[in-house]
């Protein structure tokens, strides 16, 4: 699949922003939390969101519709997760205005957060979870590694030894999910065989193309990546967003200049962790050009 | 609405032989034609004149060879590619904005472009490719079956078909209602046994495919025996070596 930049970069900072915001509503429902926090790691969780779905605005061809897009949650996970995502962001404006206002926080109102976040990253992951077209995304790993990516990310500056926790399990579903990839579960019922009616096994080639230039279904769906590359890239996502924090949190552990330096190189690892997320996944329609 | 009804009235589509069909590209050129004329909805291009044109297209006709396993030759066929207006259309029931819809009195499914957003997450959601993303309007086009043409009540009733059905001159595509058991491509279906693509994604599609004849062994042993003995001669001397080589 196409790895577009806008919807990488919706994943990445809509998931830090409602990862952030979980574990504040975490906190504030344990009293764990000063008030003073609460209003300083709401605002950045706020700001992070709206920056990704901003970002996912820019994806739409035709953005006059967007405000449509409430409307079908009944059927549609893109749906849920634009309603889930306004719904949760304005109780956080109205938490963060009463604790601002009053200086104290109401308890319970965390845990609604807590849950409403991480429902919201939840329909995130469902978006692609959802699609029998696209295997590799097509299992319950994705909203896994989703929801643990947004909980290690959110962690990192609130939390010094429960972080370490958080992404580690970040770190083994981030591998599952790769070994999953490869394992490949990829396909292993569609082939061009099937695409053109015929058994699984039949031996069929193209030998001409349908079009005389690129199109959109290439450009959207049939998405090469080098093997070797993506490797090289798994490397340095899992160094960036899995062994270093890992390591600065271990050595420097309560530091929050620290914490923030962190999260600079834990974005960078989850930014190649999401453009191979797209880049590696293979689409059924391939199979028509293969 | 993108919950899926239950069309228990018709189920209309196109029965594809690909036995019959010869590649020409006609029903690609004529459903452009109709669907880029008569109102202000078009399948656009870019370039079209120039250097990498790119544009939308509602059927593509694809070109593959298979290997058949008792003669060892390469037998080629063509493939169009449509919407196979799905019974359970996964592309529907993404649609956040309600825009993409299946009609319950026929099955038919369609974008109202006046809802779309161009998310493309149904393009997405296709596993046959039959959605594409108009880059000039930003709405997703596909297939409407010539909804315009099937019930239109100024065109002739013979030309009341899908416009690809109309222009095929082998008469590749047939149209027709797939509930009714009576009728032709229901008959046509079971006679010569249509069949799904992927059916593994269990989107029950609608259209179905008549897969090309297999060609038996002894329909190639004449072609195989004339390549069978090699001459370096080209031309008029490799026909003579060749005919003569036969006695």
């Amino acid at each position: 699949m196409h790895p577009a930049p806008s919807i990488i970069l919706f994943t990445v900072l809509s998931g830090f922003g409602f990862g952030l915001i979980s574990i504040v509503g975490l906190l504030q429902f344990l009293s764990q939390i000063s008030a003073v926090d609460i209003v300083i790691f709401s605002v950045i969780g706020l700001f992070f969101s709206i920056i990704g779905l901003i970002s996912s605005f820019f994806h739409l061809a035709n953005k006059k519709n967007a405000i449509k897009s409430m409307s079908q949650w009944q059927t549609s996970w893109l749906s849920r997760e634009a309603i889930s995502s306004i719904f949760c962001l304005s109780i956080v404006v109205g938490n963060i205005g009463w604790v601002f206002v009053q200086n104290r926080y109401i308890n319970e109102v965390g845990i609604i957060l807590f849950l409403l976040s991480l429902f919201t990253i939840f329909t995130t992951s469902m978006i692609y979870a959802q699609l029998k077209t696209v295997p590799s995304w097509n299992n319950m790993l994705t909203p896994a590694l989703f929801i643990f990516t947004a909980l290690a990310g959110g962690s990192i500056l609130l939390l010094d030894y429960a972080s370490l926790v958080l992404l580690l399990i970040f770190g083994v579903f981030q591998v599952l999910f790769w070994y999953i990839a490869d394992q490949s579960f990829i396909h292993k019922e569609t082939s061009v065989g099937t695409a053109l009616g015929f058994s699984k096994n039949e031996d069929i080639r193209a030998f001409d193309v349908a079009h005389t230039n690129r199109n959109y279904l290439l450009n959207e769906m049939v998405y090469k990546v080098a093997r070797k590359h993506a490797i090289k890239i798994r490397y340095i996502s899992f160094f960036a967003a899995f062994v270093l924090p890992m390591s600065l949190i271990l050595m420097f552990p309560g530091n929050f200049s620290i914490s923030v330096l962190v999260i600079g190189i834990h974005f960078v690892g989850i930014y190649f962790s999401r453009w191979l997320f797209f880049a590696e996944a293979k689409h059924s329609v391939s199979f028509y050009y293969n | 609405m993108t919950k899926l009804p239950k069309c228990e009235d018709k189920k209309l589509g196109l029965l594809i032989d690909l036995d019959t069909c010869v590649g020409c590209h006609g029903c690609v050129v004529s459903c452009k034609e109709w669907n880029s004329s008569g109102d202000e909805k078009q399948l656009s291009d870019i370039n079209s004149h120039q250097k990498d044109p790119v544009g939308t297209f509602l059927n593509r006709v694809h070109s593959y060879e298979r290997e058949n396993s008792s003669t060892n030759e390469a037998e080629t066929f063509y493939f169009p590619r449509s919407c196979l207006h799905c019974e359970d259309a996964p592309c529907v029931t993404v649609c956040p904005t309600g825009a993409s819809y299946k009609r319950e009195e026929d099955g038919i499914v369609l974008v109202n472009e006046d809802d779309c957003m161009g998310c493309g997450l149904c393009a997405w959601a296709c596993p046959y490719g039959a959605r594409e993303l108009d880059l000039v309007s930003g709405v997703m086009k596909k297939c409407t079956l010539c909804v315009d043409r099937i019930y239109s009540e100024e065109l002739p009733p013979e030309d009341r078909v899908p416009v690809c059905v109309k222009s095929c001159p082998t008469g590749a595509r047939a149209f027709g209602d797939f509930n009714d058991p009576n009728s032709d491509v229901s008959k046509k279906v079971r006679e010569r046994g249509g069949v799904d693509l992927m059916p593994e994604m269990q989107t029950k599609p609608v259209n179905k495919y008549l897969l090309p004849r297999i060609k038996s062994k002894d329909s190639v042993s004449s072609v195989g025996s004339v390549i069978e003995e090699e001459t370096d001669a080209i031309g008029l001397l490799g026909w003579v070596d060749r005919a003569l080589s036969k006695f």
